[in-house]
């Protein structure tokens, strides 16, 4: 086999001439096609570049500057490269946030938000693509209402409810409602499970019936594996919105000790920002002192609090990165 | 003893006869089972509430034991517009940034879209790069960004060596501030564009390649092709995106509406007047779709099996 190779690559070698190069690349060079073509890849690639740079900036921002110490913060020169590299700055946005506790909160809410809308949108989304049943068309343009319809408009009567069913203070209000589908990003994602079901062939389903197998187990043996890729899909974009979710949360849960972490962030930015006079009290309240040398907190610190928030999904969404990807070109979007 | 037993196990016989289902019924009760946790959810958490808010914007808590509420007319909307001073103007900023930074989302996403589906090199960076301002997030992380003002330090003309200080000079400061801003702007818009160019994405794999082909075999170029073939194909995901971009404009932290609202209905437990306002703004909502849906609606391509798709799915009903 390798033989047979090698004696190819001699004979093209062989074959192709020196001169007959030379011409191949003055018709690449000549060819006002082919300049054009490289012309259009490389404008095209040079924005691509350019646009790389504003998507990423925010993300090199938050870490470069969450290294940076008191003297290079105040250095305009020091812009990228920290002249030293301060990893105190985690460590006291850690305590100060109380980030165990926290971070168990926003776990707990966005785990469960997150499975409801998987197995909720996905259920439903079965139902409005494979079956005909009586009042189908006003269901689905219920759908497209909720879609449409911003939460801001019906807050206070679902305020209210969820008063009356003594919700509040509890993390129900945002876990429950995610398993029945609706609104904005339950819409969505019955769009999107939804087209993926009407792309795929009923072969499979038909089959698994006349084997014997009922609605609900050909739903979760025989569907549920194939859609594999819009599930992933689904999962990294509720998991970021019910992470960042700041509003809802706002409303519901009044508790301090209930409160998600990116909420915190706002109980950071205060005592960074506190006079100097207040700050020691605030530091005893959190349990936490300054390091040795410093005088006060600074961006660096509150910058560190925020790619610690964020942490979490950067490192949920590296794992799944290339599946989520491909699971995007094969959701197929059509409606 | 024994007849009554017979009589009884007929009898039982017989019901369950009668609980018979034919196959078309069954599968109505099956679809409708699949539904129902919308069904429920939908008249639980959404449509009850809308209905009390739209109650609650034409009438006043009497007593909030039982949640009874009196008719007063349209008082609360007279509020919104004759009395509130800030109603108004916070209402027309909001409109005017929908407007101008919808249309730009939309078109933006669509361009690094359609070049993000091309053949090219480190495809799977550029779509990891690209979805990174979502997984920043909407929230407070992107709000305690943008307070230190990372938006205008991206492109900024003021701050970095793009050209020369004493060019800046002669421009003038009005001017300097007036192009970072707009760049501000511009990379704001931006950083919203993840999901929508996530959903472009989707709906550009969808288009078949055989259409593709066929065009250049017939000697089209690739403009014409974007013109006549991907735009088409992608006109229904391109309606899903510009609603989604709407609605999601409401709930967007820049939004002086969304703290205002909070405000009255949470702090100063005026729950008529912020149920009066999210109701101007969903009317906003729903006659800009519909505006939008007007428009868009000879453009938007359905396939065939859609346009037939009550007989498909009728012959599709064992499944």
């Amino acid at each position: 086999m390798q033989e047979r190779t090698l004696t190819y690559s001699k004979n093209i070698k062989m074959n192709e001439s020196s001169g007959e190069f030379v011409r191949k690349i003055k018709h690449t060079i000549t060819s006002p096609s082919r300049i054009k073509q490289f012309i259009i890849r490389l404008v095209m690639y040079v924005l691509l570049f350019d646009l790389t740079y504003v998507y990423i900036f925010p993300f090199l921002y938050m870490i470069v500057t969450a290294l940076k110490s008191n003297a290079d913060l105040n250095d305009l020169s020091v812009n990228w490269i920290p002249r030293s590299l301060k990893y105190q700055n985690f460590q006291i946005a850690y305590q100060l946030l109380g980030y165990n506790r926290y971070l168990k909160n926003s776990v707990i809410i966005t785990f469960f938000a997150t499975l409801g809308h998987m197995l909720g949108c996905s259920f439903i989304g079965y139902g409005f693509a494979r079956y005909n049943f009586p009042l189908k068309r006003v269901l689905f343009l219920l759908v497209i209402i909720s879609f449409i319809v911003p939460v801001q408009t019906i807050i206070v009567p679902l305020y209210i409810t969820y008063k009356n069913f003594n919700w509040l203070n509890t993390f129900l209000p945002l876990i429950v409602p995610t398993f029945f589908g609706f609104g904005l990003k339950g819409s969505l994602f019955i769009f999107l499970f939804r087209q993926m079901y009407l792309g795929l062939p009923t072969d499979l389903e038909q089959a698994a019936k006349i084997d014997g197998c009922n609605f609900m187990m050909t739903y979760w043996r025989i569907v549920v594996p194939i859609a594999r890729s819009s599930f992933l899909v689904t999962l990294v974009l509720s998991l970021v919105w019910h992470w960042n979710d700041f509003y809802e949360p706002a409303i519901y849960i009044s508790k301090s000790s209930m409160t998600v972490l990116p909420s915190r962030i706002n109980y950071l930015s205060s005592i960074v920002n506190a006079p100097p006079d207040q700050l020691f009290d605030m530091l005893q309240n959190a349990a936490s002192e300054l390091p040795e040398g410093e005088e006060s907190l600074n961006n660096a610190v509150m910058m560190a609090g925020t790619f610690l928030i964020i942490m979490p999904v950067l490192v949920i969404f590296s794992i799944v990165q290339k599946q989520f990807m491909q699971g995007i070109e094969t959701t197929g979007l059509k409606e | 003893m024994r007849n009554l037993v017979n009589s009884i196990a007929k009898k039982a016989k017989g019901i369950k006869f009668n609980f018979h289902l034919t196959m078309e019924k069954r599968h109505k009760i099956e679809g409708l089972i699949f539904v129902s946790p919308f069904i429920i959810g939908v008249i639980l958490f959404f449509l009850f509430p809308l209905y009390m808010s739209l109650k609650l914007s034409f009438g006043k808590i009497i007593s909030m034991v039982g949640f009874k509420i009196r008719w007063i007319g349209i008082q609360n909307y007279v509020r919104a517009f004759v009395i509130d001073i800030n109603f108004l103007p916070m209402f027309w900023e909001i409109t005017r940034n929908t407007l101008i930074q919808t249309p730009l989302i939309i078109i933006l996403a669509l361009i690094i879209a359609v070049v993000l589906n091309k053949n090219i090199a480190m495809k799977g960076f550029f779509r990891t790069v690209f979805f990174i301002p979502f997984l920043l997030g909407t929230g407070e992380v992107m709000r305690q960004l943008l307070s230190q003002g990372v938006d205008r330090q991206v492109l900024s003309l003021a701050n970095s060596n793009i050209l020369p200080y004493t060019l800046l000079n002669y421009f003038g400061n009005d001017v300097v501030t007036t192009i970072d801003n707009v760049f501000g702007m511009l990379v704001q818009i931006l950083w919203k564009t993840g999901v929508q160019i996530l959903l472009f994405l989707a709906g550009l794999q969808s288009i078949p390649e055989s259409l593709y082909e066929s065009a250049k075999i017939d000697g089209s170029t690739e403009w014409e092709m974007f013109w006549k073939i991907t735009l088409p194909m992608i006109s229904p995901v391109m309606l899903l995106c510009i609603i989604y971009t709407l609605v999601d404009s409401f709930t967007d932290i820049k939004n002086s509406m969304l703290s205002y609202i909070q405000e009255f209905a949470f702090r100063r437990t005026q729950f008529e007047y912020a149920a009066a306002m999210g109701w101007i703004y969903f009317a906003f909502i729903i006659v800009l779709v519909v505006v939008i849906m007007a428009i868009m609606k000879g453009y938007i391509y359905t396939t065939e099996a859609e346009r037939g798709g009550k007989r498909r799915a009728r012959k599709n009903v064992n499944v």
